[in-house]
């Protein structure tokens, strides 16, 4: 293979710099809502504010290893190298989420639960996820063929994206001190106050601006490695 | 038909080469006893007694003991490049997983069934539904050499693969490993209704995961 057949990313360092420019600008936003204008909550306190940090980053979480699925799927299926870079950046990106989603929800367990940790399913299925994920980085970093490297970690990415709907799901399946799903719910819609949801959403959409601006410049360096391999 | 005639053959080999040398077998069952004795030493003889706790160690060991015997497997092959041979025939990667599991799973009931035997001699445990539990322990052992399978595959050829196959491995486990201990814990307490409902959970995930490992496994293995 020559390196005019490996895709370059031409367009991913132009946008860039306004996708970190809105992440920052989103995340100052989220922050003021979060800390200023969301209502105490009437039973937790301020202490539920954890929530704004915590929420994302699970949702970052879901997101970033069903992208490794997706792109998984699309290295098996056309072997393209952009896939590959793709997965490899989400499945770090994600590993990263998870371990915070971990350390928020702990932060907020302590005064909430009275504990740091509790063996409860929904705990215990997300660090099932995270040491899952690690699994992932390690096989790849094991491997040293470029191909099989992708080849094995996307098998891989493919069976491990079944335990991101058993994280979800297992408040529901098993009793569990951890709160039920409110926004994302079988049932309906959000169970939640109004400015509470408003400043979650935003919450949310500035740490998704993260993840894209953090994914572009993952891929970015990945596609350059990958034009490093092919080329010496 | 040809698929399933290939798979068969693959499996009698394996079953041949198993019976010749037989040290997978020995050393999974060995595990399992080993695992079993320094339970009840380590939480004590009324811990162990449990059912929840016996039946949640006899799959843990269970499931390392596939770990080991796969390993073993895959490791005959390695030893012979008889992988290429298998590998370069027409079908050979489907026939290759298929009959690696196949293989691996009546290994493993023979191992479920020494191993469990040993359990409940050793830890002197009452069943109180035998014929359930039995359902429960041949579901559980069809749950689990798929996904074994597949993480093997995916750690051939690597350095440091005795490690990397668990942790790839158990936590793809972890909902076949509860539903697996829940349902040998109601049938030895007794809960019918419980222990069918693990069971049809077990099947399920033992068609799912060898549906997905008929799928992807033959593009992972080179």
């Amino acid at each position: 293979m020559t390196e005019t057949t490996i895709p370059r990313g031409n367009t991913l360092p132009r946008i860039r710099p306004w996708l970190g420019i809105a992440a920052a600008a989103s995340f100052v936003v989220a922050s003021v809502m979060a800390l200023f204008w969301a209502p105490t909550d009437t039973t937790q306190g301020d202490v539920y504010r954890i929530m704004y940090v915590h929420v994302p980053t699970a949702w970052l979480a879901y997101l970033a290893f069903v992208v490794v699925f997706l792109a998984s799927v699309a290295w098996l299926w056309t072997k393209r190298p952009i896939f590959d870079a793709i997965a490899v950046s989400s499945a770090e990106i994600g590993v990263l989420f998870t371990g915070l989603c971990l350390i928020a929800g702990s932060i907020w367990a302590k005064p909430t639960w009275g504990v740091w940790w509790t063996w409860e399913p929904r705990l215990v299925t997300t660090a099932i996820m995270f040491v899952m994920y690690v699994g992932y980085l390690l096989l790849r970093g094991l491997s040293t063929d470029f191909s099989r490297r992708a080849t094995r970690a996307a098998v891989f990415g493919v069976i491990a994206v079944i335990d991101v709907p058993i994280v979800h799901l297992s408040v529901l399946w098993a009793n569990s001190l951890h709160q039920l799903p409110t926004v994302l719910r079988i049932a309906g819609a959000p169970s939640l106050d109004s400015s509470m949801l408003l400043t979650l959403m935003v919450s949310v959409g500035a740490f998704t601006l993260v993840y894209a601006y953090f994914m572009s410049a993952r891929v970015s360096i990945e596609l350059a490695r990958q034009g490093r391999l092919w080329t010496t | 038909m040809i698929a399933a005639y290939r798979i068969a053959l693959v499996a009698r080999r394996e079953l041949r080469a198993e019976r010749r040398q037989p040290d997978g077998v020995v050393a999974a069952v060995t595990f399992i006893a080993v695992l079993v004795l320094l339970e009840s030493l380590v939480v004590g003889p009324q811990v162990a007694r449990d059912a929840g706790v016996a039946a949640a160690l006899f799959w843990l060991a269970l499931a390392f003991a596939t770990i080991l015997a796969t390993m073993r497997s895959f490791d005959r092959e390695l030893e012979d490049d008889a992988l290429e041979g298998v590998v370069a025939l027409p079908g050979g990667r489907d026939a290759l997983f298929g009959g690696k599991v196949l293989s691996l799973t009546i290994v493993l009931v023979l191992v479920a069934v020494v191993g469990g035997a040993l359990s409940l001699v050793l830890l002197n445990l009452s069943v109180a539904l035998p014929l359930h539990l039995l359902l429960v322990v041949l579901l559980g052992v069809l749950a689990l050499p798929a996904i074994v399978v597949v993480d093997v595959v995916l750690a051939l050829r690597l350095r440091a693969r005795a490690a990397l196959v668990p942790i790839l491995a158990l936590p793809v486990l972890v909902p076949q490993l509860v539903a697996a201990t829940r349902g040998t814990s109601a049938a030895l307490s007794g809960d019918a209704v419980g222990a069918l409902s693990w069971a049809g959970l077990l099947f399920a995930f033992a068609v799912v995961y060898t549906v997905i490992g008929l799928t992807i496994v033959p593009a992972a293995i080179e």
